[in-house]
């Protein structure tokens, strides 16, 4: 195959691009960022919400649609004190992730640790993977 | 900043290789301390090391793996990863009282001043 470059670049450029993105969560506009790892008989639904309280985090599964939605709220400062950094941004979020098996939603559950929402959504019965013998 | 450019560059493509981020911070100051805090989701507190030097604070976290290794994912905007950052200490700090917490994901780091550098109110009689 032909390959043409109609703005050379240098190997730097290249580099510089893909850090953006890859050191400063900041610049990145999806939040919380997700992962989705399907297994066997469950899906495993991983959303990163450093700052986060578990209380502030709302979870709904409707129509096969699994939503996640809260606020990532401010923290107390002392009256007195005087701002040097301030990258964080406090936001709300909602995110919304179709699936497109069946999910045994009465068996949907949640954890938070360490900043990180887990949801575990096991498959229903139908969605399940069967080996079928052979007569 | 090399570092992270080597870890980019030993990424592989599947996109599970580690990284190095450096997590984003916040500080304020009061008149006796220094507050710092650090997003570092998916680390544990035992994961996580602070360096004081003569003039600088490094922080260290490590993520565990999420998944298994051969696991199937449909997304992957998570990155396998390592913070690290630095700050560079003034004369300011007193630096046998610093503390740290990590909760939900934030390390919060107090740096108290020395005595010479709090700012007192001085009453006019």
């Amino acid at each position: 195959m032909l390959m043409q470059f109609d703005f050379p670049r240098t190997f730097d450029d290249l580099l510089g691009d893909f850090l953006i993105t890859d050191i400063h969560p900041l610049t990145r506009s999806v939040f919380p960022a997700i992962d989705v790892a399907e297994h066997e008989n469950e899906t495993v639904v991983l959303a990163e919400l450093p700052g986060v309280k578990k209380e502030d985090v709302k979870i709904t599964f409707e129509n096969n649609v699994l939503t996640l939605r809260g606020e990532r709220k401010p923290y107390k400062i002392p009256e007195n004190a005087r701002v040097l950094l301030n990258e964080m941004r406090v936001r709300e979020f909602s995110r919304s992730i179709e699936f497109d098996h069946g999910v045994d939603a009465a068996r949907i559950s949640a954890e938070m640790t360490n900043g990180m929402l887990r949801i575990v959504l096991p498959k229903a019965e139908s969605a399940r993977v069967r080996t079928i013998e052979v007569k | 900043m090399e570092n992270a450019k080597h870890d980019a560059l030993m990424r592989r493509p599947d996109g599970l290789a580690e990284k190095v981020v450096v997590p984003v911070a916040d500080m304020f100051e009061t008149s006796d301390e220094f507050v710092l805090r650090l997003d570092m989701p998916g680390a544990t507190k035992e994961a996580i090391h602070l360096n004081i030097e003569p003039d600088r604070l490094s922080v260290h976290g490590t993520v565990m793996p999420h998944h298994q290794e051969n696991a199937n994912l449909l997304f992957n905007e998570i990155s396998r990863k390592k913070y690290l950052r630095e700050f560079n200490l003034g004369d300011g700090i007193d630096r046998e009282t610093i503390k740290a917490q990590y909760d939900d994901g934030v390390l919060t780091i107090l740096l108290p001043k020395t005595e010479a550098m709090k700012v007192r109110t001085i009453p006019i009689h």
